[in-house]
């Protein structure tokens, strides 16, 4: 290290503290444990500086203009493609530069992609996150979707299913304007901020711009972050770009996971702005990180989503490099409030704005116009990728803990369970199961039959999950290490020849470069039962510290100099490494068996597109309220950015939850869609009984619950794979009209039916919640408690519960009955829990497959939409077209699933008592079987009508059925 | 969806329902079927009334009795379903023939699982297929040799319990009744003894004093001037040491609060949590002698200074030692944390808190040294002798005060020496050794456990400790956990970084030798052990067998479980 440098880093750091202090005052005053000087400011960014100071000189200077100016004859639009070129007015030799290409696409799904790159230029800007990201070769608007037109210098494209979408480009100052039916939604560079920073040759040279002289990394005096390894002069690319949009009438806008923050994006600029710094997107390993804070954490989206009364739009900034945004509100309202605002539309104000800044690659964004927001997650989520259907396992509960020392550790932890009747899946390793944290491999002392371990588990339905990191330890001895080597398979120094090597758990490491094609395949093949020694078809994987974390790096990270394969500056790609790696484990469990099993993938650092390999956590939180109230508007934020199949640390990382707060978080974990509890290697023991009475049954409970539900999120997830839709959903998403619920996140939805409240409070009995919409809300632990919408209103939640509602109008399928696991309740009948609105009316799916293969991908499930109306419930295959398609019925699947059958309909909200349950069209009554015995019963609620039970309707899954109630 | 089909559902579930039907075993009495995982000790429970009705045992229901078992729960309590996971409450009985009949959970009933304790799989009954074997045959064997054996070690731990428990009443009685004769000893002729020699001590000590009492003005002028400049030099070292030991706290201090969390450098999270724990003791310390802190403080200057010049020379020198003795072990406990931080920590990580307090401890090195713990050119000085008096009288009656000393000595060591004696024994009495007095054998004895890392050691109803290069205090014993008399609680150890002070739960388990067999932390700093004993092997009557597992093999169960 550079003493001069380790100075340097002091003093701005101290600058950084006396800066928060003033900017924020008494206002943040409580002492983190985070060590905010070892993470960048927009102050110790260089082009996050010199783009803010150029978004103040706009806004100082009257009249501001942006200098950039399409060339309007060069406009064309064919086959779905627009083409110009960009030119700089204000670039002091315009003639010597070539112009930036311009580049518009409208694309089948509605969706919009703008794309400005240099033209000619010294080095060519990365462009490859588009390879990784885009899950596959979108097609481009037919021709006849779509009208063009040019009049002066505004060109007017036309699209959308029902033309309702209008693109107006403004040549001169450039500027792009997306309207919704007329109503403007989303523009480009209205502000003028549009930069484009060019690669200059190195100035002391006084070279010209076109030799092969050295370049100037303008960003030398911080590209290194502060860490040993300096850049002075890169020889590689370094550019960055910028750009700004905003929303008319958009108030709130959402996503850009992941800061631990609200899920209404704060003002980062502005008067008045609760933020001073902007939200930054770098993939970081922040050791307990601060709540409320725009910092980066360890994964990144650049996807946002505004919204407001009748419009929703989103953006999905694809660049992989280091990002600030800036959202400045405007909230001087000119006459009248939100509401006539909209209805006022060709003279708006803006409300939202946000500013994107980026240090390298090039500018390539989406506009996702909807108009709804199932539209808006269908068209994002078909390009970067829907959630993967998960084994069915994976989204019952994990208990994990740093760590569970043996295998002798891991059978009574097991057997704890099963004595107190606890459901749980899966057991995790943390770091210290492996030999020296060599990854692949065991503490043999410690683990000596891992294969038995992992197969006495199995016996009972249940797994293993083992964590695997990045960083492999440098140690001839180990065959990974020696293989990466031989092979040549680790990320370079700048040098773009040595490997570089950082410090990680295991001491001095190297860091595979998943960049390398055969680096992936290499990795995969790791996964091999031979390889893998004591490995196990039930034993699966934790990415972790995929940042990449480099423990003596620039902000705990890998430098940005170093260098990937093909001679990709890291810089380029930082946020998508833990992607890569997290995709190739993915892949290696895909192939290490012939069973065609589904993988599992718990990863720590994400991108966009994280969710086809597998689930996210919110990294090491800790054990307090404040962080269990965090975790709700973080899985939140992410959820939306496409990535639903996520949770956070059941109990918190850092520290001791006392026995309270375990269990209330357990309550809240049991709605995240990825149910885990962890704890640090310094914290006690905290498996659910070891608190004793009242909290172990309250918490066997709240994962009982979750089990209970598990045929419901099953059925949401597989909804997430096919159309993107998020499972764990903001109040907004569910209730677009009501502004009341735009900035809530401390309640949010689970699919369309269930309503969850978590407890964020120490002695708290009472919640606040609000009643969305104009229907009732059942309480799903009693039935009888029954609420009417639209309000607030205190309820009940006493220690033994959180409040959860089931929506009226929704159909929710269950199973009942206790088991040890998921696995266990395989075979076990369904119950269905119809809440009818005020129209006697409720729908409802059910999917249902293996729960663990691919054999779903050849038509081997169960899709069944259920519809309540009129006193009649019906089941029918909605995907249905002819009935052609089952000539082998009944095939094995079916044998094993079409036959379980619904023992129980609940149904909730009946004005009147039924007394009469008429089969019209039911499995049995085309057999000459005894009688059918249907009971039912039916019981008055004090608020929400009557409760009626139907005992064993005879009715199986696979089967269609009509049933009538008088 | 095609009709057919459909048929060939319903008739699994007819079938299964039918089958379960005809397997239940009937009651004595009629032919009223007993309902399946009804276990035989609940038989009369499932009886249903004239109308063939039967009510829920909670009382909450009355259902048909054809109801029971129809895999749907009817009863708030689950007892409708005692052999279908319907309702997942309550348990099925296994007969287990030819082992032991057992119940399992319901919600095991039917789950993929074949549980141990259903070794008939008779809880895996699916669409007719039996999906668990019935091994019950090779796990009761398997569980008859285990029955021996564990009868084989019972048998002999009993024994061995019983030597245990004779020994433990004989040495109550022998404890006590030589408590009794000590206590006689000591009040009869010892005490008497030691005061006696008391006297003459006293008195010899008196005649010496007189005479020094004559000559105390000289004696003392002399001695104060031999002493001075060591005091001097003594008032120096003690400030030397408190400001060196503040520096070194202010140094620990700067590595605490700045150095690198995320560089996660076992060496520096060492030395902290040692500084933590020198903190927290100097804290303790504090607390303690704040009383006495308060006293000096309330004293003004000139008092203290009066207080000086009335105190001996020799007195002054010895508190300014005491005082400066104080310091020097501190700053000996900061220097070996932050020198075993400085040999350990990470270098490639530059943290510059860490860089600083090496160089502190580099700058100290050479000036201190680390076995005598104190500064190398300041070794601890010693008192010089008094200028001895050498009159006559003078050696005369210092001859018959050393002779008057030795006699007392004597006669005080053996009074002592009862005294600890009697001490001792009462310690041991007063240590609950359980009812019947079995543990009394193990007083103070000590076991120990090696894993890979560490040495454990117990000495029971003692001390607790773990050694590897150095040892770390695990607790001492405080109480029996249980009112078995099988789990004992050490607490009190050494404070633990981040975490509570050590602790260790001993188990115990019979075995025919006593050993530690396993040592384990399942959480930070709570150990637990496990130790065998014959102490806690259950005392069997002379010349039985030990029990036998007792299957319940009626002859209607048998019958049923052969047609199955």
């Amino acid at each position: 290290m550079d003493p001069a440098r380790g100075h340097t880093r002091l003093s701005s750091s101290k600058k950084t503290i006396l800066r928060s202090v003033l900017a924020l005052g008494l206002v943040l005053g409580c002492i983190s444990a985070v060590k905010r000087e070892d993470f960048k400011t927009c102050a110790q960014s260089g082009f996050c500086t010199r783009n803010r100071a150029y978004a103040d000189y706009a806004k100082e200077t009257s009249n501001w203009a942006s200098p950039f100016q399409l060339n309007p004859p060069s406009l064309r639009l064919q086959a779905g493609v627009l083409k110009g070129e960009l030119i700089n007015t204000q670039e002091e030799q315009p003639s010597s530069r070539p112009a930036l290409s311009f580049e518009l696409q409208l694309i089948d799904n509605d969706a919009v992609r703008v794309r400005i790159n240099e033209q000619d230029p010294i080095h060519p800007r990365y462009d490859g996150v588009q390879d990784t990201v885009i899950v596959k070769p979108y097609g481009l608007a037919n021709e006849s979707t779509y009208q063009f037109k040019q009049e002066g210098g505004v060109t007017l494209i036309q699209y959308g299913a029902q033309n309702q979408n209008t693109i107006k480009i403004t040549s001169a100052p450039f500027k792009i304007e997306f309207l919704v039916n007329g109503v403007s939604t989303i523009v480009l560079n209205e502000e003028g901020l549009l930069r484009f920073e060019r690669l200059r040759k190195n100035q002391q040279e006084s070279a010209e711009e076109d030799g092969d002289g050295k370049l100037v990394d303008q960003d030398a005096e911080e590209g290194g972050g502060g860490g040993e390894i300096k850049i002075e002069k890169s020889e590689l690319e370094k550019k960055m770009e910028e750009n700004f949009w905003e929303e008319r009438v958009i108030r709130h806008v959402y996503g850009i996971p992941e800061h631990a923050s609200s899920l209404s994006l704060k003002a980062t600029r502005g008067p008045g702005a609760p933020y001073s710094e902007p939200y930054r997107l770098y993939n970081l390993d922040v050791f307990e990180y601060e709540l409320d804070n725009p910092m980066a954490l360890y994964g990144s989206i650049p996807f946002m989503l505004g919204h407001s009364k009748n419009i929703s739009a989103a953006v999905f900034w694809m660049n992989a490099a280091e990002t600030w945004i800036d959202v400045e509100k405007n909230i001087e309202s000119k006459s009248s409030g939100i509401l006539s605002w909209i209805k006022t539309k060709p003279v708006l104000t803006p409300l939202t704005k946000t500013h994107w800044m980026s240090e390298a690659g090039v500018l390539d964004l989406f506009v996702f116009l909807g108009p709804t927001q199932r539209d808006i997650f269908r068209q994002f989520s078909s390009l970067v990728g829907t959630t993967a259907l998960p084994q069915a396992f994976s989204i019952a509960y994990h208990q994990c803990r740093w760590n569970y020392n043996t295998q002798q550790d891991v059978s009574q932890v097991d057997a704890g369970f099963d004595e107190h009747d606890i459901p749980y899946d899966v057991i995790w390793l943390d770091i210290e199961h492996t030999n020296g944290k060599r990854y692949f491999t065991w503490d043999d002392a410690k683990f000596p039959n891992p294969t038995d371990m992992q197969q006495a588990l199995e016996a009972k339905g249940r797994k293993m999950v083992t964590i695997i990191d990045p960083h492999i330890k440098m140690d001839n001895d180990y065959h990974v290490s020696k293989e990466g080597s031989d092979l040549d398979l680790y990320i370079k120094n700048k040098d773009g020849e040595s490997s570089f090597n950082g410090w990680c758990w295991p001491g001095n490491s190297q860091w595979i470069d998943f960049y390398n094609p055969k680096a992936r395949d290499w990795w995969a093949s790791q996964f091999s039962y031979d390889r893998y020694k004591g490995s196990t078809k039930a034993l699966f994987t934790w990415n972790d510290m995929n940042e990449p974390s480099v423990f003596n790096g620039p902000e705990i990270t890998i430098p940005k100099d170093v260098i990937h394969y093909g001679g990709v500056e890291h810089r380029n790609v930082h946020n998508l490494y833990g992607t890569m790696f997290h995709s190739a484990t993915a892949q290696g469990l895909i192939q290490r068996n012939e069973t065609n099993q589904r993988p599992f993938v718990l990863s720590r650092a994400f991108f966009a597109g994280t969710q086809r390999y597998g689930a996210i956590w919110t990294g090491d939180n800790l054990a307090t309220w404040e962080h269990l109230e965090a975790a709700a508007p973080m899985l939140l934020s992410i959820a939306i950015s496409g990535i639903s199949f996520a949770g956070a640390d059941v109990g918190g990382f850092f520290g001791n939850p006392d026995a309270e707060l375990l269990t209330r978080w357990y309550q809240a974990g049991a709605f995240y869609p990825f149910f885990r509890a962890h704890a640090h290697l310094d914290s006690k023991r905290r498996e659910p009984w070891l608190f004793g009475e009242p909290y172990t049954t309250q918490i066997r409970e709240a994962i009982r619950t979750r089990y209970a539900y598990l045929p419901f999120w099953y059925t949401l997830f597989h909804e997430a794979s096919v159309d993107g839709m998020p499972i764990m959903r903001p109040m907004f998403t569910e209730f677009p009209e009501d502004e009341q619920v735009f900035g809530m996140d401390d309640q949010y939805m689970i699919g369309n039916a269930l309503l969850v409240k978590p407890v964020t409070k120490a002695g708290i009995t009472q919640s606040k919640i609000y009643f969305a919409g104009n229907e009732k809300w059942f309480d799903i632990m009693d039935y009888d408690k029954v609420e009417q919408g639209p309000g607030f209103k205190e309820v009940a939640s006493p220690a033994n519960k959180i409040p959860v509602y089931q929506r009226a109008g929704t159909i929710v399928p269950k199973r009942e009955r206790p088991r040890r696991s998921s696995k266990a309740m395989e075979h076990d009948p369904f119950t269905l829990v119809i809440a009818l609105d005020s129209q006697g009316q409720a729908n409802g799916r059910i999917y249902l497959d293996d729960g663990e293969t691919f054999n779903y991908e050849k038509g081997e499930y169960l899709l069944r939409e259920f519809r309540y109306s009129n006193g009649v419930l019906s089941s029918h295959d909605p995907n249905e077209v002819s009935s052609s398609q089952d000539q082998d019925w009944p095939t094995d699947f079916m044998r094993r699933f079409g036959e379980l059958r619904i023992e129980r309909f609940v149904i909730l909200g009946n004005k009147s008592p039924l007394s009469q349950v008429i089969p019209h069209q039911v499995a049995g009554l085309f057999c000459a079987f005894t009688p059918v015995k249907q009971v039912l019963e039916c019981s008055q609620g004090p608020s929400g009508g009557h409760i009626c039970t139907v005992k064993e309707p005879q009715v199986v899954l696979g089967e269609e059925f009509v049933i009538e109630f008088k | 969806m095609k009709p057919h089909s459909v048929c060939l559902s319903l008739v699994v579930v007819v079938a299964t329902l039918a089958l379960s039907a005809a397997a239940v075993p009937t009651s004595y009495e009629d032919d009223i079927p007993i309902p399946d995982g009804v276990s035989p000790s609940n038989e009369h429970l499932y009886v249903p009334d004239e109308a063939r009705r039967w009510k829920c045992l909670d009382g909450s229901k009355t259902i048909s009795f054809s109801d029971i078992n129809d895999d749907y729960c009817d009863c708030k309590d689950g007892s409708d379903e005692p052999g279908t996971s319907a309702c997942g409450t309550g348990y099925f009985y296994c007969y287990n023939i030819g082992h032991v009949g057992s119940s399992i959970k319901t919600s095991r009933v039917n789950d993929g699982v074949c549980d141990p304790e259903c070794c008939d799989g008779s809880d895996e009954l699916y669409r007719e297929v039996r999906r668990c074997p019935n091994v019950c045959e090779q796990v009761g064997a398997k569980a008859k040799e285990e029955q021996a054996r564990i009868g084989a070690i019972q048998e002999q731990g009993s024994r061995l319990r019983k030597q245990y428990i004779e020994h433990g009443k004989s040495i109550k009685i022998q404890l006590q009744s030589e408590l009794e004769e000590l206590k006689t000893k000591k009040t009869g002729q010892l005490e008497k003894a030691t005061l006696d020699a008391k006297d003459k001590l006293d008195k010899a000590n008196g005649m010496y004093d007189k005479y020094l009492e004559g000559t105390k003005n000289e004696r003392e002028a002399a001695r104060k001037k031999q002493l001075e400049p060591l005091i001097q030099e003594q008032r120096r070292r003690l400030n030397v040491g408190k400001e060196t030991k503040n520096h070194l706290v202010q140094t620990c201090q700067n590595l605490k609060e700045n150095h690198n969390k995320n560089y996660h450098d076992l060496a520096v999270k060492d030395a902290v949590s040692a500084f933590d724990d020198f903190v927290s003791r100097q804290s303790d310390d504090d607390s303690t002698t704040d009383e006495s802190d308060e006293k000096e403080g309330t004293g003004t200057e000139e008092e203290e200074k009066k207080s000086e010049n009335e105190s001996s020379a020799d007195e002054q020198l010895k508190t300014l030692m005491d005082d400066t003795n104080t310091p020097l072990r501190d700053i000996g406990t900061l220097y070996e944390l932050l020198d075993g931080m400085r040999r350990e920590y990470n270098i490639e990580y530059n943290d510059e808190a860490v860089l600083a307090a090496v160089k502190v401890i580099e700058d100290f090195e050479d000036k201190w040294d680390t076995v005598r713990r104190e500064f190398k050119d300041e070794p601890s000085q010693d008192i010089p002798d008094e200028e001895p008096v050498n009159t006559p009288e003078a050696e005369k009656l210092k001859e018959e005060t050393s002779q008057a000393q030795t006699e007392y000595d004597t006669a005080s060591n053996e009074e002592s020496k009862v005294s600890n004696r009697i001490q001792d024994i009462n310690r041991k009495l007063e240590v609950d050794v359980g009812p019947d007095e079995a543990f009394a054998q193990l007083i103070d004895q000590c076991f120990e456990y090696k894993d890979t890392e560490y040495t454990y050691s117990v000495c029971l109803f003692g001390e607790a400790n773990q050694k590897s290069h150095s040892t770390t205090y695990l607790g001492k014993f405080s109480s029996w956990d249980d009112d078995d008399y099988s789990v004992q609680i050490y607490s009190g150890g050494t404070q633990c970084w981040n975490g509570p002070q050590r602790s260790v739960r001993l188990e115990m388990s019979c075995g025919v030798e006593n050993q530690l067999v396993s040592v384990t932390e399942p959480s930070k700093c709570e150990y637990l052990f496990k130790l065998q004993t014959p102490a806690v092997c259950p005392v069997l009557p002379e010349h039985t067998e030990p029990k036998q597992p007792v299957a319940k093999p009626s002859s209607s169960a048998k019958a049923v479980h052969d047609e199955l």
